[in-house]
């Protein structure tokens, strides 16, 4: 058999769970008001029995059985008595309100007993009520007995265990009700949630969980829910972009690369040409292909990682001064001049060889589209704010403002840049890398125009203070 | 030479073959890890070429267990993976030389012969020759002729590589590797540059060149 759907609910089953916990205690706390209350009623009765016989024994003693008698005829005669009964030697009723001794074994010490009395009113209606009595024997052997009817304190005691059985089941009506509005209201937040989240399990990753801006946990939860399904979003949309981009950037060097092969292939077939030429290409075209691919690699698994691997602390000066080495040479060759301006004491915490990829990419592209007779500069210094900054500053034509974010983006090439080789990644890397690591990438114009040159570009990779 | 490959993937392990056959070399083959185990413990080799993803038992657990056992034969570690992690548990696995896939043959068949060369210079030398070529080890000089060759640095660096790995075609990836410990790919000529300087230094004003460049390999330096 199924429960019905709101007995399988958690807050329900924590408000069952709270209720019963919530009940035990009023049940021990009503316990407790009830011993309190109830025995104390009888506990009063019982002292004010015993004062009365204490005042009835000590008038015997005072002044003998027909003093006690007339003490008790006087007193039974008063508006609110106690109950009396006087008996002498041989246990005869002398005087007193009731007729005989509810006690059935006498054994000639005080003893208490409990009985009941009937009285009839007016009207003729014959009630009986609880009561309560001692008897003593006097020192004489006669016998004394004095009782008082506790109807009313049982009448209390009864509204007691009323108003306690009431309040009991007010509680767990009332626990009940809660925990289902409870349990109704839980039920409904999550149910927007678990909309979303079918929803996206059945592949709409544009649905989105409402804030009600409550600023509740299930806001949070909602909130935590949408931020992460909008990097999902942006992650796959990069995915596809890549993917697209991809296809676009390896159909041309492999259709290039097919269409080498087989006229080398038809050429040998004819007999005729030597297809070392058409061979060498292709194994050109391969390679440029397999860098591409390399590069997609990265950047992907650097963005899914999050952060780089396995990093290290070590100089930045001395960093960089090991990449103007390896690169002074090629600025040499193409007529570029080049310095380095490396600070000392710049501790970095970085992959040691993303961060040499990456400068290496910047410096790379600076050589690249730096015409010659034009300058380039490395230089790493600690900003104001404590970051370290490696900045690779070319008089080369610079990237116009309005295309600055865009060049960073995977396979964004600028249309003058089209006949140099290169996949577009280059940015994309240092990017990823700079994430990677916390850190940021940043484009500015450079030194400016001068004559022929410029306005230049000044590629900054910025990274946290290690 | 004497090469294992150990490779799951039959028609990489194919070209494999054929090519470090067509390049000289005796080839046998193992299809996962622990039929590499059994060949490497019942033959001879001179290197090993082996696939890090394997069924059965993977090839890192294969060197680990083999260089237990003191076989130092030389390792070349194959990887679809290329992180830098992987590289690191791969070399500290006990592997000499790693190498990611997809490569260009001339790299595999490069660091095949690099690393067999490597065994046999195993004792300390303080003076490689090469031809007419000396290098003072010690003195950290370098002469050809007779006549002193002043270099940078660096470029000693370089040199000592090509003289270690003389008569054998070496990448420029394995010389970015080898002398300046970077593992990255650059997109320029970097490599380029830095030998054409070594070159002029090395064979400007002498009648016959030593440092040759390999077309679709990289260099070599010819006694």
């Amino acid at each position: 058999m199924r429960l019905p759907r709101i007995f399988r609910t958690t807050p329900f089953r924590l408000t069952l769970l709270f209720l019963g916990l919530f009940a035990s205690a009023a049940s021990a706390f009503l316990a407790y008001i009830y011993v309190a209350t109830a025995g104390e009623a009888t506990r009063r009765t019982e002292q004010e029995i015993t004062r009365e016989m204490r005042s009835l024994v000590g008038a015997y003693d005072r002044a003998g059985f027909d003093a006690v008698n007339q003490s008790v005829i006087e007193r039974a005669a008063s508006e609110r008595s106690f109950l009396y009964l006087l008996m002498n030697k041989d246990s005869k009723r002398v005087s007193g309100t009731i007729e005989e001794s509810p006690v059935e074994k006498f054994t000639g010490q005080p003893t208490w007993t409990s009985f009941q009395v009937t009285d009839a009113d007016l009207q003729g209606h014959v009630t009986r009520h609880p009561a309560r009595g001692l008897q003593e024997r006097l020192s004489g052997g006669e016998m004394l007995f004095v009782g008082a009817d506790i109807g009313e304190d049982e009448a209390y005691v009864e509204k007691i265990t009323r108003a306690l059985q009431g309040a009991a089941a007010l509680v767990v009506i009332l626990g009940l009700a809660f925990g289902a509005l409870f349990t109704r209201n839980v039920t409904r937040s999550m149910a927007g949630l678990t909309t979303v989240v079918e929803a996206v399990r059945n592949g709409d990753l544009a649905a989105r969980a409402r804030v009600r801006g409550t600023r509740d946990e299930f806001d949070e939860l909602a909130s935590g829910i949408n931020e992460m399904l909008d990097r999902l979003e942006r992650s796959m949309a990069g995915h596809r972009h890549a993917g697209d981009a991809i296809a676009h950037d390896l159909r041309s060097p492999l259709t290039r690369l097919r269409a080498r092969l087989e006229a080398a292939y038809l050429d040998v077939e004819a007999g005729k040409g030597d297809p070392t030429q058409a061979l060498a290409q292709a194994l050109d075209d391969t390679d440029g292909v397999l860098k591409t691919f390399a590069a997609v690699l990265a950047i992907a698994r650097l963005q899914a990682a999050g952060t780089a691997p396995d990093p290290i602390v070590f100089d930045a000066g001395a960093f960089a001064g090991d990449m103007a080495e390896l690169y002074e040479p090629l600025c040499e060759d193409k007529g570029l001049d080049f310095a380095a301006e490396l600070g000392n004491d710049l501790p970095v915490r970085a992959n040691r060889e993303f961060l040499a990829q990456a400068l290496a990419n910047i410096l790379d592209n600076a050589i690249k589209y730096t015409p010659s007779g034009g300058a380039i500069m490395l230089r790493v210094r600690r900003r104001s704010s404590g970051e370290v900054e490696f900045s690779v500053t070319d008089t080369g034509p610079g990237v116009p403002d309005a295309d600055r974010e865009r060049v960073v983006e995977r396979f964004v090439r600028l249309e003058n840049s089209r006949s140099e080789p290169g996949a577009g990644l280059g940015l994309s890397l240092v990017a990823a890398v700079a994430e990677a690591h916390g850190g940021r990438l940043e484009l500015a114009e450079g030194p400016g125009k001068v004559g022929e040159m410029g306005p230049g570009l000044r590629v900054a990779l910025v990274m946290p203070r290690a | 030479m004497r090469i294992l490959i150990v490779e799951d993937d039959l028609q990489a392990a194919d070209a494999m073959e054929r090519g470090l056959t067509e390049a000289g070399h005796a080839c046998a083959r193992a299809a996962d890890g622990e039929e590499g185990l059994g060949a490497a413990r019942n033959g001879e080799f001179d290197v090993m070429i082996v696939d890090r993803m394997m069924p059965k038992m993977n090839g890192v657990q294969l060197i680990e267990t083999l260089r237990r056992e003191g076989d130092q034969t030389p390792v070349l570690f194959l990887s679809a993976l290329g992180e830098v992690g992987d590289r690191v548990a791969g070399l500290q696995a006990g592997g000499d030389d790693y190498l990611v896939k997809p490569y260009a043959f001339a790299e595999l068949i490069a660091r095949v012969e690099a690393l067999s060369r490597r065994r046999e210079t195993g004792s300390v030398q303080t003076l490689l020759k090469v031809g007419e070529l000396e290098m003072d080890l010690i003195g950290r000089t370098v002469h050809r002729q007779g006549k002193e060759i002043d270099l940078q640095p660096r470029e000693f660096q370089l040199l000592e590589f090509m003289m270690r790995h003389a008569g054998q075609s070496v990448t420029r990836t394995m010389l970015l590797e080898k002398v300046w410990e970077y593992h990255f790919d650059p997109q320029t000529n970097v490599i380029d540059v830095h030998i054409s300087r070594l070159r002029s230094k090395i064979d400007k004003g002498f009648d016959r060149p030593m440092l040759q460049t390999v077309r679709g390999a990289g260099y070599r330096l010819d006694a």
